[in-house]
């Protein structure tokens, strides 16, 4: 081999589709939200955390679940991070994916943050914290699927109804 | 009663940035090649072969059809562990200690043809949290931010990591970052998901790495100078990020307890010599001292600030200068073996913590990132 050999790159791609099966519990988690702009976890018989995403069995307590609870449109923001960098799947820089906790309940919902502009990388990290209120913002035309909720916002007093 | 199983060969390519006169594979057969080299054995002695990474990482589906081959598996048993190879070296280990196969090579690779983030995307379920973007680098960031939130963990002690890794590194002969990083270089460098920089993050490296395990009754045939298995776990976390405190790592933690239980170890911080870590990130080193016992929930940092997990601390951590400086993504955690069990032997040229007898290696297994991390411990012994 010389130093001067050309060497090739192929390149590839995957598209492969799918039909995910979403089940009793994520399909009605779905139309709740696209029929009734409601938020449901569900209830561990044995721990009684309410859980989300809803789920057929508490893998803790290894119990199966039938107990639906509905949760707050508002919540706490859990967790945070911002993105600066383009990632595939989410809108372009900057943008925070967060997990809420909504009121009621027990485990955290992933989402993204909208309604704070992120532009200023160092004062973001101000604008965004850990234990503010949040709520969601439901799209007008909803199709059964997480993203029925927009994303979420910080809550204002004013907003609050 | 299982055997006791050692490290007779330890084999590892330059990591770097590209290997363009490389298929991915061939990583592996270097790796493999030079592992049997150190040992003095030749693809006959082999009675098992576990290869390791992710499918969708590789770009084929059963893309042991090639790691197998490179790596010594024609016509012998083999499997390939789609996980980091830090798992090929548990599966391994469980071939021999049942007294079925008496010589076993285990390899892994990092390779460059895929973007880690769009792949490790799918990793995610795609009803609730795909749509909320998550992929590996974005739940290391959350949990790093989870931890920095509990704790009051700065920054500047996170960078001290980079630091301490990077100036390790370039004593590293194959390591892929070799140069050394100041503070401020780390502060400086661009964001990347709030709080990591580019410099708190990994590099996406070129290599490969192989290790050669054999049972007690042929051991001493292969070499005087092995290194034993003492102790070793693993475990697994929930998937569901939602349900856990992300500050810590308690599958991290379950692993170390059984494998110090296996070894007989009770104060760590005091009785290891050496460990290598698989940090995610730096802040995932902090966060791995505190679950692997070496500092109490909250107190990682201290260790960074009072400089015991440097080289000449009290516990060198990383003495190769970690997943920083070189990281295959799929057999980092295996590159952590490769290194504890060079400082035990002695061969740890350049990097070398005098008098090592004692080391702990620990590999990450999780292209989910902090969603569903496997961890494994293994508690490593000079012969």
């Amino acid at each position: 081999m010389t130093q001067e050999e050309e060497i090739l790159i192929m390149p590839g791609a995957w598209n492969l589709p799918f039909r995910h099966t979403a089940g009793r519990f994520a399909s009605r988690f779905f139309r709740e939200l696209r029929d009734n702009k409601k938020i449901f976890g569900v209830r561990c018989p044995e721990c009684r955390r309410v859980l989300l995403p809803p789920r057929p069995f508490c893998e803790r307590c290894f119990a199966s679940i039938d107990e639906w609870v509905e949760v707050g449109n508002q919540g706490t923001l859990e967790l945070f991070t911002i993105c600066y960098v383009p990632f595939l799947g989410l809108p372009p820089p900057p943008i925070a994916t967060i997990m809420v906790k909504l009121d009621g309940a027990d485990g955290c919902l992933s989402h993204i943050l909208g309604g704070i502009d992120l532009s200023d990388v160092d004062k973001a990290p101000e604008l965004v914290k850990i234990g503010m209120r949040v709520e969601a913002v439901w799209r007008d035309e909803r199709k059964g699927e997480i993203g029925d909720i927009e994303y979420f916002r910080p809550v204002k007093s004013s907003r609050r109804a | 009663m299982p055997k006791r199983v050692a490290i007779v060969g330890i084999g590892q390519t330059k990591h770097e940035e590209s290997k363009g006169h490389y298929m991915y594979h061939e990583t592996d057969f270097e790796a493999a090649k030079r592992a049997l080299d150190d040992a003095s054995l030749s693809r006959g002695d082999l009675d098992t072969v576990i290869a390791s990474g992710w499918d969708a990482i590789d770009g084929r589906t059963l893309s042991d059809m090639h790691t197998c081959m490179a790596i010594g598996g024609y016509l012998k048993d083999s499997s390939h562990a789609g996980e980091d190879g830090i798992m090929a070296l548990v599966y391994a280990y469980l071939r021999i200690a049942s007294g079925l196969f008496d010589v076993a090579l285990v390899a892994g690779h990092g390779h460059r043809e895929a973007s880690i983030d769009a792949v490790t995307r799918v990793v995610f379920d795609p009803l609730f949290t795909r749509p909320a973007g998550r992929n590996y680098i974005i739940t290391m960031a959350m949990q790093a931010n989870s931890y920095m939130h509990k704790h009051g963990v700065s920054k500047e002690q996170a960078a001290k990591v980079v630091v301490k890794n990077r100036a390790n590194g370039a004593r590293n002969p194959y390591a892929h970052l070799d140069s050394p990083v100041t503070l401020e270089d780390v502060l400086a460098s661009a964001p990347v998901a709030y709080p990591l920089k580019a410099l708190d993050c990994p590099p996406e490296s070129v290599g490969g790495v192989a290790l050669i395990l054999a049972a007690e009754d042929v051991v001493r045939r292969i070499t005087d100078k092995p290194v034993w298995i003492r102790g070793i776990g693993w475990a697994i976390e929930s998937y569901e990020m939602g349900d856990k405190d992300l500050a810590e790592i308690p599958s991290l933690a379950a692993a170390a307890q059984r494998a110090y239980k296996m070894a007989g170890i009770r104060r760590p911080l005091n009785e290891l010599d050496l460990a290598e870590v698989h940090e995610a990130t730096s802040f995932h080193e902090l966060m791995d001292y505190e679950a692997l016992g070496f500092a109490k929930p909250g107190q990682g940092a201290k260790l960074i600030d009072e400089g015991t997990t440097e080289m000449g601390g009290k516990l060198p951590v990383n003495p190769s200068g970690g997943s920083l400086c070189a990281n295959l993504f799929g057999a980092s955690g295996l590159v952590r073996a490769a290194e504890a069990a060079l400082q035990l032997r002695g061969d740890a040229h350049g990097r070398q913590v005098a008098g090592a007898s004692l080391a702990l290696a620990h590999g990450l297994s999780a292209p989910s990132g902090a969603a569903a991390p496997t961890n494994c411990v293994a508690i490593l012994e000079r012969g």
